[in-house]
């Protein structure tokens, strides 16, 4: 991507591995002069430190980690994106809103409560979604839908959590149509 | 975005109309006294902790199964707000969003098991706190409301309303207001003392507009101890019979179905 004006670029996928690849090559896509770098998941620290909680604190609800995952978002917006794009430098976002969507709505929450969830994140100028092999999304990775998967107490569609994975891959490949984003296969 | 069709998803909209139904029966049971929601709401100062807990002796006197949730009190969600307000990192997004969470999880781990056990839940400040002080800090109040939903209302609100110069005098008695308790991350005033006046008086501000808009009981804090603990008692055997409300069926519903408690 050779452009003069900075960018957001929103790259979105339910593997972790899968982003990492995506996003760094998006991030090599922009002229060395013009980028700022790479905005990664749990940036503020936030569900490392849920990772080490105890047992006994109950476990979170799909609903109280996508709340999470909007704070991280928001730290994210404050200290790595909004920033770099006001320093006139292009930021890769991996991943950036419709992760989180589709997972919520994997879970089986209401569009319009996400879409109110994520109102303070800024609209990505370019946005991409990376499907895994099958195989790289059954991984274990150290993403949100991995983590999710693993720690949401229970989900409203009860889903399990290969079902959840695939499911919240069904609605970013909706959403890559609708949206026309380009849709990567890693 | 669009929704992937498939039998999954229409199959648990089926289940949740039942779910729902359940939710209503077991809260409009004529045979059985059922939970009971009261909140505590009002300014840094207004004795609401003091009232609270005389209202939870009373209560437990009367022979009623009582539980308390205070504000901000989640053993998962509250060690990662306290670590954030220690070094003053955190947005009014940021302070918004992590309270809500910890409201969510208290609200499924807590308040709506206790509730469906029929037991009195007291709640030392509810999403009423979370309100008044993330609009106070500029938030919009819609998106904030929203950020709570699926809503729980409370059978009882009471608000205990106080003057800007009563919280700010009674609180700056004993101590100096904490950073965030005195709005320093958004007025920008390096003295805590005269920051908290600024920011309590925007908070009461929003207080008082949500007090009309969703009917609170107020009760007047500058009045003594005993005379606002026996108005408490009257309005509580006044208020207790009040039927269920509907607008928490989706609550309820939301938490049987995530916690398979329905089954």
């Amino acid at each position: 991507m050779r452009t003069s004006t900075p960018a957001l670029i929103a790259v979105d996928s339910v593997s972790s591995v899968a982003l990492t690849s995506a996003a760094r090559a998006a991030l090599a896509s922009i002229d060395r002069r013009k980028r700022s770098g790479i905005s990664h998941w749990d940036a503020s620290g936030l569900f490392e430190e849920l990772g080490v909680a105890d047992e006994n604190a109950g476990r979170p609800s799909a609903r109280t980690l996508l709340i999470l995952y909007a704070a991280d978002l928001a730290f994210r917006v404050r200290w790595e994106i909004a920033p770099a794009l006001t320093a006139g430098r292009s930021v890769v976002a991996a991943p950036y809103v419709d992760t989180a969507i589709a997972f919520g709505r994997a879970a089986g929450l209401s569009g319009g409560w996400l879409k109110n969830l994520f109102g303070f994140a800024p609209p990505p100028s370019d946005r991409r979604f990376v499907e895994p092999a099958r195989r790289q999304a059954a991984k274990t990775g150290d993403g949100f839908v991995e983590f999710g998967r693993d720690r949401a107490t229970g989900t409203l569609s009860q889903l399990t959590g290969v079902e959840i994975v695939d499911r919240t891959a069904a609605y970013l490949r909706a959403a890559a149509k609708r949206r026309g984003g380009r849709m990567l296969k890693i | 975005m669009h929704e992937p069709p498939d039998e999954p998803m229409q199959r648990s909209r089926v289940d949740l109309r039942r779910i729902r139904q359940r939710a209503r029966e077991h809260f409009t049971d004529p045979s059985a006294r059922r939970g009971l929601l009261v909140a505590f709401e009002g300014p840094d100062g207004s004795g609401k902790t003091t009232q609270r807990k005389l209202f939870k002796t009373w209560l437990t006197a009367e022979g009623y199964d009582v539980v308390t949730t205070k504000w901000n009190s989640s053993d998962l969600i509250k060690p990662i707000i306290k670590s954030r307000k220690a070094v003053h990192s955190l947005s009014p997004e940021e302070f918004s969003l992590l309270h809500s969470a910890d409201f969510r999880h208290r609200v499924e781990q807590i308040i709506l098991p206790a509730l469906w056990q029929r037991r009195i839940v007291i709640a030392d400040r509810f999403l009423f706190t979370g309100l008044a002080r993330d609009v106070a800090r500029g938030l919009d109040l819609d998106w904030v409301l929203k950020l709570y939903e699926p809503l729980v209302w409370p059978d009882l609100v009471f608000y205990f309303s106080i003057s800007p110069a009563t919280s700010g005098r009674r609180i700056t008695a004993t101590r100096t207001p904490l950073f965030y308790e005195a709005g320093q991350d958004v007025t920008d005033v390096l003295d805590p003392v005269e920051s908290y006046q600024r920011f309590i008086t925007r908070v009461i501000r929003e207080y008082e507009s949500l007090a009309l808009i969703f009917k609170f009981i107020t009760v007047d804090a500058e009045r003594s101890i005993g005379e606002q603990h026996h108005h408490i008692r009257q309005l509580f055997r006044e208020g207790e019979r009040r039927p269920w409300s509907e607008w928490n069926v989706d609550a309820v519903a939301e938490w049987l179905r995530v916690t398979g408690s329905e089954v």
